[in-house]
């Protein structure tokens, strides 16, 4: 099904009205991270147990093939049949076929993504089956028609009055909207649907192919009913699921329900192997016979997955929600504005798999990459760098729109046509304020300041400022090449000149190449692998003349873009990996370099007293270059300051590239919450260490608390320098 | 009854089970809601089963057999309070989902957790133990591994085939406003009872 031309704004306005979904999710937002740490309270070594996770999964998506006969041997030799359905339509046709055959009239299931996936009980009920859903929240959902809108707890949109109502239509009573109360009346409905039924459908969690059991995590023990009660069991369980030995299971035990709602284990957990007895009545009589044991094994893109060497990280997933919970944007808006059956990020990354790429394009933007649901995720998979991959992939198919592609080429990959465009725009201020290619464009271009200011484009750029503040440093200890970044050229100047201020201080030479250009990242985020190479050549060019020790950063974005993006960029360009790959060596982003060399001759001393000062963490300074204690460490240092921390320190500002701009209603939201937290520090000054979380942040601070200052860390620094 | 095994005792790692466990087994379930009782001898888990089905005032029950054969005490008990109390396995089918209480004997408690881990291979088992609103399971107070790995590494050596459950307190949902509701299509209350001496006929 593929949902063409949506109106994503309109969808997206309307979740952010829907006071009850913003609620619900926003209550839980909060608490879910209390709980989550609750519950690996007893769990060692955390980081070890993800890796567990991931090291099997990444073990067995390896040897898939082999796995999954192993797994229909065994499940055939205990009595089961297996079908192994390629996509939709042949699972469909397996199983109303079976039906017809053995004289299926009721089926009772419990949740199961991957026939949702498919729109399976649709299919049924249209074939005149009676399918009912068992699980409470799927229920409920099918009873109010709509789609789940979270994998964990699918009904997290609707509250109890909105259930209660669902409950009196299906019902045909009154049904008051007391949550006790009608989890007892849906018991009682729905105990006759697992008495009565002839088939009972289940998902699995996992599938062992040592012995061919399927194992089941669930809550309610409406799983273990559709398991026992009806004389036919079908498993319905995607490729990714398979693990190798029983052992296996453990990792997933442990992180599983932990991650997802905070429980150190589910209520239940079922492994079955093999057709498990059931009773029949004959004659009237109860008699024991072997359950028909169906297991299909669902492909419908998983195999292919499993074949590319990025995207089979997939089969790193347990389903657990978590990067659902985290997720600055799904905590906004909820499932539904995902489009498909899988929500968030990873819900992006199955679309795009599962369903189809079309879909992925209307949804993929809602990704703005801050990776918390990277830092959370049982498997460690990397759902935002997943979402750039699949992103660049749709660009090289089908290109960017024409406008994109020509001002991509003709002025981001001509770094003098850039320059002097952003010159003009430091004298017109908003020359490209209309039209939909300038959102693409680096965000300053943008000018859109609806409820946030956004800066202006510098009188002076950093880069005609250079002259004035280099010093002759006397027998220098290295060496050092700044690279700007836009930011602090065109925005920023003044802390380009605190940064030459501290390292000069420090006995070293800096230089500025002259022929450096904007990093690629608007590009690279736009999936133009093509320009962003031709952009990261002229900055390797530039920076390889310059034959300096090290390479200096002040924006984490553009490190990373140099140290990560570049290096993978030219992965198959033997003359130009190994180009990049000796500057890529250098590179050092200025916070950590310097708190290093303070540390070594003991400048690090904490300091008390002074204007109270917190610190925002970069979400690609702390999930991408790791850095985090020593922009603290410097700030404790900084004698006239007191470092404060404030609540949700690492959470993401909203800027995030180009969706600060494009979709400013939902940045407004996150970044609405990060000036609160900072307000409610009781901070004066606010720091960081990225110019686009200045960006942000000083324009939210403008319009809400215009008395805090922000600083970058390193203006902080080079304040303590007498001259 | 058919079991995944008839002797999972054998397969509990030499140093890494018993008594010693039992607290955090049961301080971790009681968070979840189970309620755990610890007592001496069979007679006294008979007792506390007695005294369950008079303050619930359940009228009928069923139990597996294993249950009930090494101390047929209970049956005429529960005759004498006139409670009807069903043990084979038709009767079970017809009555499990009509009766207030459900007794069967689980193999072992898993402390990280506060689960317990049931051999429900046998469809009198999965009844007794998913359909009446009260779970009584008994096992051996010794029976206690300290964590999923360890039960796994049990589990690993019986498991061929059937059926493994953990259970871990009674049924839950929270798919309406997240709020924890006890009881949904399972047991809403679930009952441990561990015996210090072992009474299971083997
Ligand atoms: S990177 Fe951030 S925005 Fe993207 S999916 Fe993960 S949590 Fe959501
Ligand atoms: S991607 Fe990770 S965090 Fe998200 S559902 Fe899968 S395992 Fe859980």
């Amino acid at each position: 099904m593929t949902s063409t031309n949506r109106n994503l704004r309109q969808e997206i306005n309307e979740k952010l009205m829907d006071e009850t979904l913003r609620g619900s999710l926003n209550r839980f937002a909060e608490a879910y991270p209390i709980a989550r740490a609750k519950a690996y309270e007893n769990v060692d070594d955390l980081d070890a147990l993800r890796n567990s996770v991931r090291d099997m999964k990444i073990d067995t998506v390896e040897r898939l093939e082999e796995i999954a006969n192993q797994f229909e041997e065994q499940v055939t030799l205990r009595g089961g049949k297996v079908f192994r359905a390629k996509d939709g339509d042949a699972l469909k046709q397996y199983l109303f076929d079976l039906c017809k055959q053995k004289g299926v009239k009721r089926i009772a299931k419990s949740k199961s993504m991957a026939t949702e996936e498919i729109h399976l009980n649709h299919f049924l009920e249209e074939e005149g089956l009676h399918v009912k859903e068992t699980d409470l929240g799927e229920w409920i959902i099918s009873i109010a028609g709509h789609k789940p809108s979270h994998m964990v707890m699918p009904a997290i949109h609707l509250d109890r009055n909105q259930v209660a109502k669902y409950f009196s239509q299906e019902l045909n009573k009154d049904i008051e909207p007391d949550i006790a109360y009608m989890v007892q009346e849906a018991r009682t409905a729905l105990r006759e649907e697992f008495l009565l039924a002839d088939m009972g459908i289940t998902g699995a969690n996992f599938g062992i192919a040592e012995n061919g059991a399927t194992g089941l995590v669930t809550n309610e023990g409406n799983a273990r009913l559709v398991a026992t009660l009806p004389p036919i069991q079908v498993v319905i369980i995607g490729y990714e699921k398979l693990i190798p030995t029983i052992k296996d299971a453990v990792p997933i035990l442990r992180t599983l329900p932990r991650n997802a709602t905070g429980q150190l284990m589910t209520s239940y957990m079922s492994m079955i192997s093999g057709a498990a007895p059931a009773l029949v009545k004959k004659d009237g009589q109860w008699v024991e016979q072997e359950k028909e044991l169906h297991v299909i094994l669902f492909d419908n893109g998983r195999l292919k997955a499993a074949k590319d060497d990025k995207l089979k990280q997939i089969y790193q997933c347990v389903r657990c929600a978590s990067c659902l919970n985290v997720c600055p944007v799904y905590t906004l808006v909820g499932g539904h504005v995902y489009g498909h059956i899988y929500a968030g990020g990873i819900g992006a990354i199955l679309t795009a798999l599962l369903n189809s790429m079309d879909d992925f394009k209307q949804i993929n933007e809602m990704c703005i990459g801050c990776r918390r649901c990277t830092e959370i995720c049982p498997g460690k998979i990397d759902i935002p760098g997943l979402i750039e991959y699949l992103r660049a992939k749709s660009v090289k198919e089908d290109g960017l729109p024409f406008g994109v592609k020509a001002v991509f080429e003709n002025v981001l990959a001509n770094r003098k046509v850039f320059h002097s465009l952003l010159r003009l725009a430091s004298i017109g201020q908003k020359p490209f304020t209309t039209g939909r290619v300038i959102r693409h464009l680096p965000l300053f271009f943008a000018g859109l300041a609806e409820n946030r200011s956004l800066p202006a484009v510098a009188d002076t750029p950093f880069r005609d400022r250079v002259k004035k503040v280099t010093k002759q440093v006397n027998k220098p200890k290295k060496r050092i090449a700044f690279f700007s970044g836009c930011n602090i050229d065109f925005i920023f100047p003044e802390t380009g000149e605190s940064v030459y201020k501290v390292l000069q201080d420090l006995n070293m030479e800096v230089v500025f190449p002259e022929d450096q250009s904007c990093c690629g990242k608007p590009v690279l985020g736009m999936g133009d692998h093509e320009t962003a190479k031709k952009i990261a050549k002229q900055n390797i060019i530039a920076f390889e003349e310059a034959r300096a020790d090290y390479i200096m950063f002040a924006c984490p974005t553009c490190a990373e873009t140099w140290h990560v993006t570049y290096v993978e960029l030219f992965k198959d360009d033997p003359e130009w990996s190994k180009r990049i790959e000796k500057l890529a060596h250098n590179v050092r982003e200025f916070t950590s370099f310097v708190a290093g060399e303070y540390e070594k001759s003991g400048r690090l001393v904490k300091s008390q007293g002074g204007q109270k000062v917190t610190y925002h963490d970069s979400c690609h300074m702390k999930r991408g270059l790791n850095v985090h204690t020593e922009p603290r460490k410097l700030l404790e240092s900084a004698p006239g300051y007191d470092f404060v921390e404030m609540k949700d320190c690492d959470k993401c500002c909203g800027m995030a590239g180009a969706f600060g701009v494009k979709y400013t209603e939902l940045s407004m939201p996150i970044l609405k919450k990060k000036v609160d937290n900072i307000r409610d520090s009781g901070a004066e000054v606010i720091a960081v260490a990225c110019p686009a979380c200045m960006m942000q942040i000083q324009g939210g601070l403008d319009k809400q608390a215009p008395n805090i200052k922000i600083k970058h860390v390193a203006e902080i620094i080079a304040e303590q320098i007498k001259e | 009854m058919k079991k995944v095994s008839n002797n999972w005792k054998q397969s509990f790692p030499a140093n890494s089970f018993g008594t010693q466990f039992f607290e955090e087994f049961s301080t971790r379930a009681q968070n979840v809601a189970a309620k755990v009782y610890r007592v001496k001898t069979g007679a006294e888990a008979q007792s506390v089963i007695v005294d369950i089905i008079k303050s619930s005032e359940a009228k009928k029950v069923v139990a597996t057999s294993e249950v009930i054969s090494p101390s047929a005490g209970l049956h005429n008990t529960l005759k004498g309070m006139n409670v009807e109390l069903y043990t084979e396995q038709g009767d079970i089918r017809t009555h499990a989902d009509t009766s207030d209480v459900g007794i069967a004997c689980v193999e072992f408690g898993i402390a990280e957790t506060g689960s317990v881990c049931e051999d429900s291979f046998s469809i009198e088992q999965r009844l007794v133990t998913t359909l009446p609103p009260i779970s009584i399971v008994v096992m051996h107070s010794g029976n206690v591994v300290p964590d999923i790995a360890t039960a796994f590494e049990v589990i690993s050596k019986v498991f061929n085939r059937g059926y493994i459950s953990f259970i871990t307190g009674p049924s839950r949902t929270s798919d309406i406003e997240r709020v924890l509701t006890i009881g949904v299509h399972g047991p809403s209350q679930f009952v441990v009872i561990a015996i210090d001496e072992d009474t299971r006929e083997v």
